[in-house]
């Protein structure tokens, strides 16, 4: 068969639509990457309903907008999940192998919508490997799942005779089924609304339940018509899903010789099984007559009833907006302390009372709101965790490891923007611990290990921090084999990789240009991993530690802010300049006077907790060229990146503060050592000092190679 | 380097040359004018966002010495150019007159401080004459064109070519 890679493809979608339709192809996706990893084994029934529903929502959307491929994709991937879900089949390895494969399409598919090229993929193996699976022996394995429902409608003799009629007029007969949400206030208000519909779109000969009832307000949250009409199934459902609160729609032609005294239910929504709070997935029922054709699911579901979803713009700049209340706020509050120490002579202390009482209630009311607003912003880590246990059984399949992966704290919550940040180096630190961490089962049981490896990742929240851990009980990290490299690589001179202690030797994991790994693999190791991911994760102010016992196993553990809209510095005053340091990178702050300095090399050197600190003035570091004011009585401040620590001498430190970052503009770009400004409170601008490319710097001065 | 404004002269040229055209009020110049150095210059009204009195200044260590720094415009930050510095005038002293015009560029918001700013007009597109007639260097950037007005000459200035190109201007700081 000819490819058909690169041509251009159509689908029924608007721009809106385009939004919607991925969002919830994104959402199902997501859910079935979780949930079919776990499906193997012992399938938990509510678990495998919910995969059924996943797949089944899939298949609407894309039989909606008219992507065939996609269609007949999940329809493959459904009747085998509809199998293991009647128990026909039991999930085994190569089931859970063959809708994998048909997930990982699945996206490709996905991506074509956006697009709107096609990417080439071949799904007929896909679905033949699909429908292989399910031809193998069946078993009989009596699940406990819902029989199909064979409700059916009654329909009165004349209103058959009306529907007759129409239909030798050339209109076509639909039964339509409506389930409302049942979060939803005012049910029997939709119903109206959706019979209002209805009579648009053509005659509604009947209604179950009755017209009369709906009208009086019964407050019904399903309800099914037969409607003769002249639109397609597609209008049909489109008009209906326009109704607020709608939660899916089904239409169903009825063909002339169907047409009875009893017209079999099609669609109907899944038993209230469905926890309350909760609300039902469209379930259309699979076994309908053959030619039931596409059924439109409906869009509109939501995972918790109190949710709103909302641009994330919108938040940014509110988040924005609050960060400048916060800056006047503290100004105010200076304006008072100026004003009270003019004023404190005079007898004015009763105006005084009032103004202070009034920032002060600003202060709360501020304080509150950005809480309030940051909170808004947060997500639970579990977005990201749930990806993790379909990674981590690739990784083992490849490297031929048996590997257990346990997470913990998914609840922890943390800003969004930290969240899509963090992913990247998470993968990468899981690979690594299971590509090199985790022995194999051959090498764990001379070891005296059990055959499967552990890996676990715990996710808490510590003061205004949040701390991720991935942790191994592989064979931890060989400092000798470490320590052999890196003089090998001529990253380090032989005498001071053997002079340094076990705890530095570990470190070295995150030198650039550096793998422990023998060979290189397609999963990892190309000796650009740590390192990356320790500039990523500073990136966002955050640290990355690691420990590790040889033989026992290896520890990574993440630092993050919990947001990234404000930070907390260090302020300081550097000739006539007020930096902003960030306090995650601070280690100490001293006088001059208090600080143990020497002089090595003929450059001025801190001796801090028995380390030699590089020492610079900062307004030097940053190439601050203007003549040098003169103070009296100077400070030290100690900050760290990574292992590398350096100390700079500032005027005089300022205290801490929550900083506002802004860039410093498009025209004045990235600046050597800056990585923005930030507004003080008293109006002016203060610049955020990039420790990690000074101390880099500076620490690489003072230890020539 | 190219001068933005030239097609814009063209334009008031060929309007002028056809002045039974109703739309002469279109071949007007709506201008800010500001002085600097004892000269008057005009910038097109459309660019200017704001005027406002000499404020705070955080000088960014490392920058060009006519880059003056950033300041803090209700929540933005805004890099500041002294434009007598950028265009070689001796420094002055910066006296009660002295204001930050802040115009909106292709790099984004920037601010120039100049000694004072006189006025809003209109100039009429005929008293515009390209620069070369009165100012004789040949590749000047700076400037669009000149207006004579009654008693005094207002040069028109080419935003884009006072304001250095994005890279320049880092170039120009990281090299400082």
């Amino acid at each position: 068969m000819a490819s058909t890679k690169g041509q251009p493809l159509q689908f029924e979608l608007d721009d809106d639509d385009l939004k919607l339709f991925c969002e919830e192809a994104d959402e199902q996706i997501e859910l079935l990457d979780t949930s079919l990893v776990q499906l193997e084994g012992e399938p938990d029934p509510e678990l495998v309903q919910q995969i059924f529903r996943a797949a089944h929502t899939l298949k609407g959307s894309s039989a909606t907008i008219g992507h065939k491929k996609m269609a007949s994709l999940t329809h493959a991937m459904e009747t085998v999940l509809d199998a293991v879900r009647q128990g026909r089949r039991t999930p085994t390895s190569e089931v859970v192998d063959a809708l994998l494969a048909g997930l990982d399409a699945l996206r490709v598919l996905t991506e074509e919508v956006v697009t709107r090229v096609d990417s080439g993929i071949e799904t007929g193996r896909l679905e033949a490997d699909l429908n292989a699976v399910l031809e193998e022996p069946e078993q009989l394995n009596s699940l406990s799942v819902a029989p199909s429902n064979a409700a059916t409608y009654p329909v009165p003799p004349d209103a058959l005779a009306a529907v007759r009629t129409e239909l030798d007029n050339g209109a076509a007969a639909y039964v339509v089924e409506l389930t409302i949400a049942r979060e939803c206030q005012l049910p029997s208000i939709r119903c109206f609304q959706s019979l209002q519909e209805l009579d648009a779109l053509g005659k509604l000969h009947l209604t179950w339940p009755a017209r009369d009832l709906i009208e009086a307000g019964s407050g019904e949250f399903e309800l099914a018509g037969l409607l003769t009409t002249m639109q397609s199934e597609e209008q049909i459902t489109a008009a209906l899903q326009a109704v607020t609160d709608i939660e899916s729609v089904g239409a169903r032609a009825i063909p002339a010789d169907e047409l009875g005294a009893e017209i079999a239910a099609t669609a109907k929504a899944a038993p209230a099984a469905a926890t309350a709070g909760r609300p039902q997935l469209s379930v259309v029922d699979d076994h309908g007559p053959a030619d039931t054709g596409p059924k439109a699911s409906a869009a509109a579901k939501n995972k918790t009833a109190q949710s709103v979803r909302i641009d994330v713009e919108r938040l940014d700049g509110l988040m924005n907006l609050v960060g400048e209340l916060v800056i006047d706020r503290t100004r105010l509050q200076q304006v008072r302390e100026q004003l009270a120490a003019i004023l404190k002579d005079a007898n004015l202390s009763e105006l005084m009372d009032n103004f202070e009482e009034t920032t002060s209630h600003l202060a709360r009311v501020t304080d509150e709101l950005q809480e309030q607003i940051m909170r808004s912003r947060m997500l639970p880590v579990r977005s990201v965790l749930t990806r993790l246990p379909r990674l981590v059984r690739d990784v083992a399949v490849k490297c031929g490891k048996k590997v257990e992966l346990y997470t913990a704290g998914e609840e922890t919550e943390l800003d969004r923007s930290v969240i899509e940040e963090i992913s990247d180096p998470l993968v990468h630190i899981l690979r690594n611990a299971v590509d090199h961490g985790i022995e194999t089962p051959e090498e764990r049981k001379a070891a005296g290990k059990p055959e499967t490896g552990v890996v676990t990742v715990t996710a808490w929240n510590q003061e205004t921090y949040i701390y991720i851990s991935v942790k191994d009980d592989g064979k931890g990290i060989d400092t000798a084999a470490l320590r052999k490299k890196v003089v090998e690589k001529g990253l380090m001179s032989r005498e001071a990789a053997e002079s340094a202690t076990d705890d530095q030797v570990i470190q070295w994991i995150f030198m650039p240009g550096l793998s422990t790994a023998k060979s290189i693999t397609d999963v990892s190791g190309r000796g650009v991993g740590m390192d990356i991911v320790r500039t990523n994760i500073e990136r966002l102010n955050g640290q990355i530690t690691l420990r590790s016992t040889f033989g026992q196993g290896s520890e990574v553990i993440i630092q993050l802010p919990l947001t990234l809209a404000t930070t907390k510095a260090l302020m300081v005053m550097a000739n006539g300049t007020v930096y902003a340091i960030p306090l995650v990178s601070v280690t100490e702050a001293l006088a001059d006077h208090e600080a143990d300095i020497h002089s090595v090399n003929g450059r001025k050197t801190l001796r801090l907790r028995q380390r030699l600190l590089p020492m610079i003035d900062l307004a030097n570091a940053l190439g601050d060229s203007r003549p040098r004011r003169l103070v009296d009585g100077n400070f030290v401040v100690a900050a760290k990146h990574g292992d590398r620590q350096a100390a700079f001498i500032v005027d005089r430190l300022l205290g801490e503060q929550d900083i506002v970052v802004k860039s410093l503009g498009d025209l004045v770009g990235n600046r050597k050592g800056l990585t923005g400004a930030t507004i003080l409170g008293d109006g002016t601008l203060g610049l955020i000092v990039d420790t990690a490319s000074l101390v880099t710097e500076q620490a690489a001065l003072a230890t020539p190679a | 380097m190219t001068v933005p404004g030239t097609s814009r002269r063209t334009t008031l040229v060929a309007k002028t040359e056809t002045p039974e055209l109703a739309g002469q009020t279109q071949t007007e110049e709506h201008v800010v004018i500001f002085r600097l150095a004892d000269e008057f210059y005009a910038l097109d009204i459309q660019t200017v966002q704001e005027i406002v009195r000499m404020q705070a200044i955080t000088s960014i260590p490392g920058s060009d010495f006519w880059v003056e720094g950033i300041t803090n415009l209700r929540g933005r930050v805004v890099p500041v150019i002294d434009l007598r510095k950028r265009c070689g005038v001796d420094a002055r002293d910066y006296t009660a007159e002295t204001r930050i015009v802040v115009v909106s560029s292709a790099n984004g918001m920037v601010g120039l401080i100049v000694d004072a700013v006189s006025e809003v007009m209109r100039i009429p597109g005929e008293q515009v004459e390209p620069p070369s007639a009165i100012v004789s260097v040949p590749e000047n950037t700076y400037l669009r064109g000149v207006a004579k007005l009654d008693e005094r000459l207002v040069s028109l200035v080419d935003l884009e070519g006072v304001l250095p190109a994005g890279d320049e201007f880092q170039y120009a700081a990281q090299a400082a």
